[in-house]
C-alpha cells in the first residue's frame, strides 16, 4: 500500500515537483555541516559575522548569497535555515498532530460532556486568529525558537482534534467496531488496533500541508522578533535583517535584492513543496479517485 | 425444548439533544417485545428497515442498553452482568452483518480477523493448537486454508461474508444474530450462504435470530418466524403456518408484496395497500393508520393481551378474520 502511494507521487508531475523540493531541503538539512561548516561549535545556528559593517555585501566569491545587514553570511543562513525550518515544522506538526488526536479521539470516543468540554474549547482557540494568538502566546513566553514552537502548537492542535472526531465518529460506527465489540474488546483495544489506526489518513494529509505553513508562520513571528534571536540562521530572521534594505538605496531600488530574494525565495520554495505533496497525498487518498 | 434465550416485554429509547441547547427529545424504538428463543431453534424476524430489527439485535448482544423489561441469554439478565459476566456473554452470543465489506477490518489479514477473539479471550494459546484451529475454522466455512494470509479487499463479498461467519464461530457461541446476512449479496450468492448457515447451525447445534426483509429466504431457513412493525412485533407462528394462514392485517400486505415465480397469478394478485390515515395514528395499534380492516370501536379502544391460538401469536384485536386472507398465503 505505502508503496502504492509512492509510486503515485511520482507519477504525478505536481506532487513529482513536490517530492523533489522537498527531497533537496532535507538533503541539504541532513549535510548542513558539510555544505557550510560550523562557525561557532557551541551554536551552530549562530550566523557567522565576517565584520561589523551594516550595509550588506552582494553576492561575491567569498559568500556566494552575498551577506545581510551587519555582514551575516547568507548562505550559512539558507543552509542551517534549512534545518532549523525542519525542526520547528516536524516538531510543532507532530506535537500538533499528537494533542489533536488525542483530544479529537477522546471527544468522540467518550462523547457526551467530554465532547462537549473539549469540542468548546476548540471552538475558543478557532475563534482567535491563529497568527494573533501566536503572537501572544511568544510575546507572553519571551522571545526564544523554543518558546515559538510553544506558540504555534497551540495554535496548530485544534484542526486536527476536528479532524481526528468527524473521522473517529465515523469510524466508531463501522460494522467491523461493532463486530470487535461483540467480540469482547474493550476501550483501549477497540480505539488503538481498529478506530484509530482507519481515521488518521486525513490527518496525515492535513500535516504534510501544515508543516509548510508552520515554516510560513514562523518566519512571521521571527519577523516581528518574537521568534528567533538576531543572529541565529532562521529564514524569517534573515528577512527581517532585510527589512531596512528592502527599498534598495536612493539611486537602485534593486541594489540588495538578495537580502530579501534569497531568504524569501527559499521560504517560497520550502512552503511550495509541503504543498504540492500534500496535494499529491490529498488526491491519492482520496477515495473518489481510485 | 429449553429456551436460550428471552426477551419478555422489552422497551427502548433513544434520546437526542437536551444538554445546553435544544429540548430533550425521546424516540421509543422498541415496544413491549416479547420473544422466545430455543435451543436450536432459528428464529425469523421480519419487517421493513426502521422499524427495530437491528435493535432488537444489538439489545441482544448486550451491545445496547435498555429501558424496562427483560433480556436474558442462559437465565442472565444482560442488564445487569458485571465485567467478566459480560465477557462470558461474548462466548454464549456472536453475531453476523449485513454488509461484508463493512464488517471486516481492512487493514487485518483473515489470520488477524479470525484469531482476534482468541487474543481478547485468551484462548488457543499454543502455536501448534491456534494453526489447527485456524484452518478447521475457514475449513468449516469452506474456504482454503491458503486463504488465510489474505486481506479482505482481496475476496469476493461471498467469500467476505464466509469470513465474517467464521469469526461469529470463532468463540463457538450457542446463539447466532445474523442480521440481514444475505442481503447485501448476489442472488446466486445468497443461496451458498444459506446453506451454510443452515448446515452450521445443525452440526453445532447452534441457536439463530435470523433478521430479513425477505420471506423467501426467511422461509428457507427458519422455524419460526416474528413480523416486526415500529418496535413491536405484530405476528409470530411457526414458519409454515405464518405464511399459510397470516393473522396480522400487516403481515398479509407484506406477503402480498412478495411477487410469485407465475406471471399469470401475479398479475390476479393485487398488493395490499391503504393510504395511511393520520388521525387513526392516536390508538394503540401501530398499524392502525395503514390498516384496511380499521374499525374505529375496536382499534382506538385499549387493546386486551395478544392472542395466542396454537404457538401462532397475533397482536391485533380483529382477528380472527380468515376468509379473507388465504388468498395472499405463499
Amino acid at each position: 500500500m505505502n508503496n502504492r502511494i509512492f509510486k503515485r507521487i511520482l507519477q504525478n508531475k505536481a506532487s513529482l515537483t513536490g517530492f523533489v523540493l522537498v527531497a533537496c531541503f532535507a538533503l541539504v538539512a541532513l549535510l548542513a555541516p558539510v555544505l557550510a561548516p560550523v562557525h561557532n561549535p557551541h551554536n551552530p545556528y549562530q550566523l557567522p559575522q565576517s565584520s561589523y559593517n551594516v550595509t550588506p555585501q552582494p553576492p561575491s566569491a567569498e559568500h556566494i548569497f552575498g551577506t545581510t545587514e551587519q555582514q551575516y553570511d547568507l548562505y550559512y543562513g539558507v543552509v542551517w535555515g534549512t534545518r532549523l525550518a525542519f525542526k520547528i515544522g516536524i516538531t510543532v506538526t507532530f506535537f500538533a498532530f499528537l494533542i489533536g488526536l488525542l483530544l479529537g479521539a477522546a471527544a468522540a470516543y467518550f462523547g457526551g460532556y467530554i465532547d462537549e468540554i473539549i469540542m468548546r474549547f476548540t471552538d475558543v482557540v478557532f475563534a482567535v486568529p491563529s497568527l494573533v494568538l501566536a503572537m501572544v502566546i511568544a510575546a507572553m513566553l519571551g522571545p526564544d525558537i523554543k518558546n515559538m514552537m510553544i506558540a504555534l502548537t497551540a495554535v496548530a492542535w485544534p484542526s486536527y482534534a476536528r479532524l481526528v472526531r468527524g473521522d473517529v465518529l465515523s469510524v466508531k460506527r463501522r460494522d467491523f467496531v461493532t463486530a470487535s465489540r461483540a467480540l469482547g474488546a474493550r476501550g483501549p483495544r477497540l480505539l488503538l488496533k481498529h478506530i484509530l489506526p482507519n481515521s488518521i489518513y486525513p490527518s496525515v494529509v492535513v500535516a504534510s500541508l501544515d508543516i509548510g505553513y508552520i515554516v510560513l508562520t514562523a518566519a512571521s513571528l521571527s519577523f516581528l522578533g518574537l521568534g528567533a534571536q538576531p543572529g541565529t540562521a532562521d529564514w524569517g530572521q534573515l528577512i527581517a535583517m532585510a527589512r531596512n534594505w528592502v527599498l534598495g538605496s536612493g539611486t537602485d531600488a534593486f541594489a540588495y535584492w538578495y537580502t530579501v530574494v534569497v531568504p524569501g525565495g527559499v521560504i517560497f520554495l520550502f512552503v511550495l513543496g509541503w504543498n504540492l505533496l500534500g496535494d499529491g497525498f490529498r488526491d491519492i487518498l482520496d477515495p473518489r479517485q481510485g | 425444548m429449553k429456551i436460550l434465550a428471552e426477551i419478555n416485554h422489552l422497551f427502548k429509547t433513544y434520546d437526542r439533544g437536551g444538554w445546553l441547547f435544544g429540548k430533550k427529545e425521546t424516540k421509543t424504538v422498541l415496544q413491549d417485545v416479547t420473544l422466545h428463543l430455543g435451543e436450536r431453534e432459528i428464529v425469523g424476524l421480519v419487517g421493513e428497515s426502521g422499524c427495530g430489527k437491528t435493535t432488537l439485535a444489538k439489545v441482544l448482544l448486550g451491545l445496547e442498553p435498555y429501558q424496562r423489561g427483560s433480556v436474558k441469554v442462559n437465565g442472565a439478565e444482560l442488564n445487569r452482568l458485571s465485567k467478566a459476566d459480560f465477557k462470558r456473554l461474548r462466548r454464549q452470543v456472536q453475531v453476523v452483518f449485513q454488509d461484508p465489506y463493512s464488517s471486516l477490518e481492512p487493514r487485518m489479514t483473515v489470520r488477524q480477523i479470525l484469531a482476534e477473539p482468541w487474543d481478547i479471550h485468551g484462548l488457543h494459546k499454543d502455536k501448534a493448537e491456534r494453526e489447527q484451529a485456524l484452518t478447521a475454522l475457514v475449513r468449516a466455512v469452506g474456504l482454503d486454508p491458503l486463504h488465510l494470509n489474505r486481506y479482505p479487499h482481496e475476496f469476493s463479498g461471498g467469500q467476505r461474508q464466509r469470513i465474517a461467519i467464521a469469526r461469529a464461530l470463532a468463540l463457538e457461541p450457542q446463539l447466532l444474530v445474523a442480521d440481514e446476512p444475505v442481503s447485501a449479496l448476489d442472488v446466486s450468492v445468497q443461496a451458498q450462504i444459506l446453506n451454510l448457515l443452515k448446515d452450521i447451525s445443525r452440526q453445532r447445534a447452534l441457536s439463530m435470530l435470523f433478521i430479513s426483509h425477505d420471506f423467501a429466504v426467511a422461509r428457507f431457513l427458519c422455524d419460526r418466524i416474528a413480523v416486526m412493525y415500529k418496535g413491536r412485533i405484530l405476528e409470530a407462528a411457526p414458519t409454515e403456518e405464518l405464511l399459510s394462514n397470516p393473522q396480522h392485517p400487516y403481515t398479509e400486505a407484506l406477503l402480498s408484496a412478495v411477487p410469485v415465480p407465475d406471471p399469470k397469478v401475479q398479475k390476479q394478485r393485487e398488493p395490499v395497500t391503504h393510504k395511511a390515515d393520520a388521525k387513526r395514528r392516536q390508538g394503540p395499534c401501530p398499524y392502525a393508520a395503514r390498516c384496511r380492516y380499521y374499525r374505529q370501536e375496536d382499534c382506538a379502544a385499549p387493546q386486551p393481551a395478544p392472542l395466542q391460538d396454537n404457538g401462532h401469536f397475533c397482536a391485533c384485536v380483529r382477528m380472527p378474520f380468515k376468509k379473507e386472507k388465504s388468498r395472499y398465503a405463499v
